[in-house]
């Protein structure tokens, strides 16, 4: 079972319920700060270094020394390459792993929920909460936290070094900081406009050529080729006007940071000139802020930039916790009751049912299936006949009445007990993409390879599967489309075979079978059923007329039940009815034109 | 290479622009020289000042700085490394203004070029692409034609003459430092242009890898009746886990290389900068450079790194505009058949609407079977035609090659008696109101939806259609009536108000064939009595041809044609099809039993 902690605590911190899935990874985490900070230390040293060499052994005329002071600045510049190699791929590979873990909870979390959970929202919104949302967090992850820490790391040793060798100087040159952080900030603020803007007219520009690529029939059927032009000058011209109003911000922003920069060098150079006239400063000094100075700056625009990316990570793991926390409707009972296997008796009493408070789609429906039985259910589209098997499965809980197996309430039991007694043949998404085998077996490893080619012979599919390219292990596209549909419901017949069920839900196919698989496919229907309790809904009049029972569903109520012979015989029955608009449709001599 | 002329051909119109923008960014380029020099003057100058040592007060720096024999010196060179750091960041604002706006307007040109070229092809192009990759074409494709122009072209002019002006520079100082000092830039820009390249390649990779994980996601959601039946969750989760663990691994080797690349920029970086330290002190110890050249050249480096680096992804942003532009290439260059030809008459002026399918024959560009065999037909002028058949039998192909969006196969078809291939296409068009299956509607107002079936329509002409096509009172229901927006950032119409608002658009052409293709499935049967019995006023004296599954609405046509596999199987009035009891009294039969069972 999913070991859900259950926290009743859901507004809790987005970050600290983050860092659940980052906690695997926890000593990893202090090992990359740990590294960074190494980094940062290599990296701002250098300058000290360059100073050192200058004042010590460039001044005092002493080659050995520049060559020891050059060999450390070289040590220094390899181990801060190593480090920050490390560092990166640690980090990223953490991230990853996070990631990972992240996304495969999301998808277990979503696939263990109950069926109306997928009926209300989007199968695009769930594939978005596995995939793009976790993406989302990629860049928090794999490379935000530890490059905060690092950005912060790095200016803290610049000022540490630069406020070591002269602190006047280093007011000095920081004197600029506010300029920037004043210039950053507006330019932040404006180019966030502007490049809503940008995105609003990209996608208005987008828009509107993805639709007349659809609908360019429709234009050419009007003659509306000219005004169409015109229009999309317009949107295009809008689209050109909202780039270079960035294109105006980003023309003025770094240049300005240029300028800012070299307003800091300006200053150091003149204030330091003149403390080094006093003898105060040395040239070294000097060397070394004008490198400081320069490296200064990338910290800064980096933190700012990396706080934009925690703001859109929040916002994704809001709406990936928000389905963590989704309630499963459908649940085991506390104290499951054991039923083992089953004889196979089902029974409906009174059951009402709506899939939403409005519109009743079962009213008080009762039936009985005795063991070994065939049951048959036939109507009108909307008639409520799916809607049995999603009761009987469990995958929605009724309203009224009760549901039995051999007389036990199907709530006492646990799904898994529940549904392992049924075999499931739907009429789509019937199949995987994957191979024939991984499809009859669903990576059952208690059922064999040979089980599956003994049952596909004794229903007669073995022909046409060993003519597929690799047989068995053809594999299949999805949905299984490059096979036809008669075959595809002989595999799924297979299916439901080896899994050898006592109760049989059988979702007759829509479509036609090619006439080709038809008698194979009635053969193997026939086997199926054999000594199993099977519930037949059937589209098909022809395919059922053996049943034991046939239930005619009307409007979410059970109108008629009887065999075959005893409703053909009602006059004005609406099995007659439904019965001759199929006769009709199989009267139709199908021509084949040549 | 004549490709690659006809995309330079976009240059042209801004040649001044660009010119201009290249001698800014080369003028910005050398003022940006001038900022190491002043620094290494303010150093040289310093220590050749001899002034006394002095108490370390701030009454003396005051002194040093604004009054003294120094403090010219000092300020002097700051300022001009300021006036030179203002002029070249002036020059650059200047190139970006310039460049890259330039850029923006050709790629505006150009999308208006490829648009142009969309509305001109005919639907055999659009049915022999997929039109999501038309759609990249007209728009991603675009965008990476664009840095060719932009990004790409800035960044070799700045790459060349920065080079030049610091290389310059940096000979006159020492020619023997300055080798050493660039020993590792050419290393820079390879390792630039492979990383690049690499990541351009494996980010597909990663892309198909992400897709497989959300089509498997996808795969388990929509059948997750199936799964939980069987009971097989875990074992869907192992293969979503399979998926999701590739693609960890796949990143993580593309993370590899990244992260060897910030690193690797900042070692090369970094040994120039070691190897100017030790060859200038070196040389600076011997007493034939200054403490100032050692600065000088540390900033020239640092000058260089970004330009030299750029230039490897440069040349890989090249390759990619030059794969998108050959792609765009295809498209402008695809010919345009179904325009007026030399046989098209221009005499002809007008049409009454007699149509006429003479053994006519269609196959869809690219498909193997025919859709249509042999298909004759005849509609006189002002008379209704009905045509039935089951899905897939031909009804949709056949009317759409009135309007020619597509030319048949084999056989002709007669307007008047006129091969519509000579009459002008122009006319033709305007001459029919078609009312497609889908009734595609445009983002926009309804009113502009309407209105789109004719050229300057008046407001009155506009509701009048709509009224006709019964669907100004729903509209009229709406808060901005006419002008309520559909689509994405508006609306969703009901699936009839839809292709009511489309028989509206049809209606206001006042077309003289009438063509409606399954037009009122999406309302029930009574509704569309109602519809149909206001629309039969109008659509008296135009030809109309029309699709329908459902009898009640075709069985008063003046003849109904029965279509199967693109043949015309039966044809005749209501009751005399019924009287051979073939397909279509079946289809009628059937019919009337379901109506019955509707309603128990």
């Amino acid at each position: 079972m999913s070991n859900s902690t259950t926290d009743k605590a859901v507004d809790s911190d987005l970050l600290r319920r983050l860092y659940q899935f980052i906690r695997p990874y926890r000593w990893y985490v202090l090992l990359g700060i740990a590294l960074t900070l190494s980094a940062a230390f290599m990296g701002t040293v250098r300058p000290k270094l360059t100073q050192i060499a200058v004042d010590e052994y460039i001044r005092n005329k002493d080659f050995q020394g520049l060559l020891w002071i050059v060999l450390l600045l070289i040590g220094a510049l390899v181990g801060e390459f190593l480090l920050l190699v490390a560092n990166t791929y640690l980090t990223r590979w953490f991230g990853q792993g996070t990631l990972f873990n992240l996304r495969n909870a999301v998808f277990k979390k979503i696939q263990s929920l109950h069926v109306q959970f997928f009926d209300k929202n989007p199968i695009g919104r769930l594939i978005t909460r596995t995939t793009s949302d976790i993406e989302a967090l990629s860049d928090l992850l794999s490379d935000g936290v530890v490059n905060i820490i690092g950005d912060m790391f790095r200016i803290f040793f610049i000022l540490y070094f630069m406020f070591s060798m002269s602190w006047e100087l280093s007011l000095v040159a920081i004197s600029v900081l506010p300029i920037l952080f004043y210039a950053t900030f507006v330019f932040k603020a404006k180019v966030r406009v502007s490049f809503l803007n940008v995105r609003d007219q990209i996608s208005r520009l987008n828009s509107f050529v993805q639709e007349h690529i659809n609908g360019m029939g429709i234009v050419q059927l009007f003659n509306k080729e000219e005004r169409e032009r015109e229009k999309f000058k317009d949107i295009n011209a809008a689209h050109r006007d909202a780039y270079i109003e960035t294109i105006f911000y980003f023309a003025i922003f770094w240049p300005l940071v240029e300028i800012i920069a070299s307003l800091a060098m300006a200053l150091v150079i003149w204030y330091g000139g003149g403390r080094a006239l006093m003898g105060q400063v040395t040239f070294g000094i000097l060397l070394a802020f004008i490198q400081y100075v320069r490296d200064f700056f990338r910290p800064i625009q980096g933190l700012s930039e990396k706080f934009n990316t925690l703001q859109s990570a929040l916002a994704s793991s809001e709406r990936i916790f928000n389905v963590l926390d989704t309630e499963n409707e459908i649940t085991d009972p506390a104290e499951p009751e054991k039923i083992g296997e089953v004889k196979g008796e089902i029974e409906f009493e009174n059951v009402w049912f709506s899939y939403n408070k409005e519109e009743t789609v079962l009213r008080d429906v009762s039936f009985k299936a005795e063991p070994g039985k065939t049951i048959a259910f036939v109507g009108a589209t909307g008639a409520g006949k799916s809607t049995i098997i999603n009761l009987l499965l469990r995958y929605y809980d009724i309203d009224e009445g009760s549901i039995k197996i051999d007389g036990k309430d199907i709530r006492d039991l646990t799904l898994s007990e529940l549904r392992s007694n049924f075999a499931l043949v739907l009429q789509d998404n019937a199949l995987f993409s994957g191979s024939i085998m991984e499809n009859i077996t669903l990576g059952n490893p208690n059922i064999s390879k040979e089980e599956v080619i003994a049952t596909s012979r004794e229903i007669g599919a073995d022909a046409f599967i060993n003519k597929l390219p690799n047989g068995y292990n053809y594999e299949l596209s999805e949905r299984g489309q490059s096979i036809s549909m008669g075959q595809r419901q002989l595999i799924c017949f297979i299916r439901a075979m080896v899994y050898d069920p006592n109760i049989l839900i059988l979702d007759e196919a829509t479509s036609s079978v090619d006439s080709e698989t038809e008698e194979t496919v009635n053969k193997a229907f026939k086997k199926l059923m054999e000594g199993r309790t099977s519930i037949v809904i059937a589209h098909r009049l022809s395919t059922i007329q053996g049943a034991d029972k046939i239930l005619v569903m009307h409007k979410g109520e059970i109108r008629e039940r009887g065999t075959h012979q005893q409703l053909i015989g009602k006059e004005e029955g609406i099995y007659r009815k439904l019965y001759e608009l199929q006769y009709k449709d199989e009267l139709l001599p199908t021509v084949k034109s040549e | 290479m004549g490709s690659l002329q006809k995309l330079n051909q976009y240059f042209k119109k801004y040649k001044g622009t660009i010119i201009l923008g290249s001698l800014f960014l080369t003028a910005s380029n050398f003022f940006l020289i001038w900022i190491p020099v002043y620094l290494r003057r303010t150093v040289d100058e310093v220590s050749n000042i001899n002034v006394e040592e002095s108490p370390d007060s701030f009454d003396s720096i005051i002194e040093v700085l604004f009054n003294s024999s120094a403090s010219w010196v000092l300020a002097k060179n700051a300022l001009l490394l300021v006036g030179a750091v203002l002029l070249s960041g002036f020059l650059l604002f200047a190139t970006r203004q310039t460049l890259i706006v330039a850029s923006r307007k050709i790629e505006f040109d150009l999308r208006n070029d490829i648009f142009d070229k969309l509305l001109k092809l005919p639907q055999r192009f659009y049915s022999n692409y997929d039109s999501g990759e038309v759609y990249v074409r007209a728009t991603e494709d675009v965008s990476k034609v664009r840095e060719y122009f932009g990004p790409a072209y800035m960044y070799t002019i700045n790459t060349l003459t920065r080079m030049g002006f610091i290389i310059t520079m940096m000979i006159i100082v020492s020619p023997e430092l300055t080798m050493w000092a660039l020993l590792p830039l050419p290393f820079l820009s390879a390792f630039a242009y492979w990383v690049s390249g690499y990541i351009n390649d494996y980010s597909r990779i990663i892309q198909e890898q992400y897709s497989t994980i959300a089509g498997r996601a996808k795969e388990s959601f929509s059948s997750i009746r199936l799964i939980k039946a069987y009971n097989r969750e875990a074992y869907e989760m192992q293969r979503f886990e399979d998926e999701s663990e590739s693609y960890r691994k796949k990143k993580l080797r593309l993370d590899l290389v990244e992260s060897l690349f910030h690193p690797t920029l900042n070692l090369l970086i970094g040994l120039s900068v070691v190897i100017v330290v030790w060859k200038a002190g070196q040389l600076v110890i011997e007493g034939q450079l200054t403490v100032g050249n050692i600065l000088e050249f540390i900033v020239y480096v640092a000058y260089l790194t970004w330009p030299v680096a750029s230039l490897g992804y440069t040349v890989n942003r090249f390759q990619q505009s030059m794969a998108s532009w050959k792609r765009i290439d295809q498209v402008l260059t695809e010919d345009v058949k179904i325009e007026d030809q030399a046989h098209t008459d221009q005499q002809i002026d007008h049409i009454n609407g007699t149509i006429e399918f003479n053994d006519v024959s269609f196959k869809y560009p690219g498909a193997e079977e025919y859709a249509l065999n042999d298909v004759n037909l005849k509609v006189e002028a002002g008379q209704n035609a009905a045509i039935v058949g089951r899905t897939g039998s031909g009804k949709t192909t056949l009317i759409e090659l009135v309007p020619r969006l597509f030319d048949v196969t084999e056989g002709e078809i007669l307007i008047d008696g006129q091969n519509i291939e000579s009459i002008p296409l122009q006319l033709l068009r305007e001459s029919i109101g078609l009312v497609p299956q889908d009734t595609f509607l445009f983002s926009d107002t309804i009113g502009e939806n309407i209105a789109f079936g004719t050229t300057n329509a008046t407001q009155e002409e506009i509701e009048e259609a709509a009224e006709k096509a019964q669907v100004r009172d729903n509209i009229l229901e709406f808060d901005k009536k006419f002008e309520t927006i559909l689509g994405e950032r508006g609306i969703t119409l009901s699936g009839g108000q839809k292709q009511r608002t489309a028989i509206a658009r049809a209606l206001i052409r006042d077309p003289k064939i009438i063509i409606l293709d399954d037009s009122l499935s999406a309302v029930d049967t009574k509704t569309e009595e109602a519809i149909l019995q206001h629309l039969r006023k109008e659509l008296k004296g135009r030809t109309t041809l029309m699709i329908s599954h459902r009898i009640s609405t075709i069985k008063d046509a003046d003849i109904i044609y029965y279509l199967e596999d693109g043949t015309v199987v039966e044809q005749g009035t209501h009751e005399e099809l019924l009287e051979k009891e073939g397909r279509y009294s079946v289809m009628y039969n059937k019919q009337l039993i379901e109506q019955e069972l509707a309603e128990i």
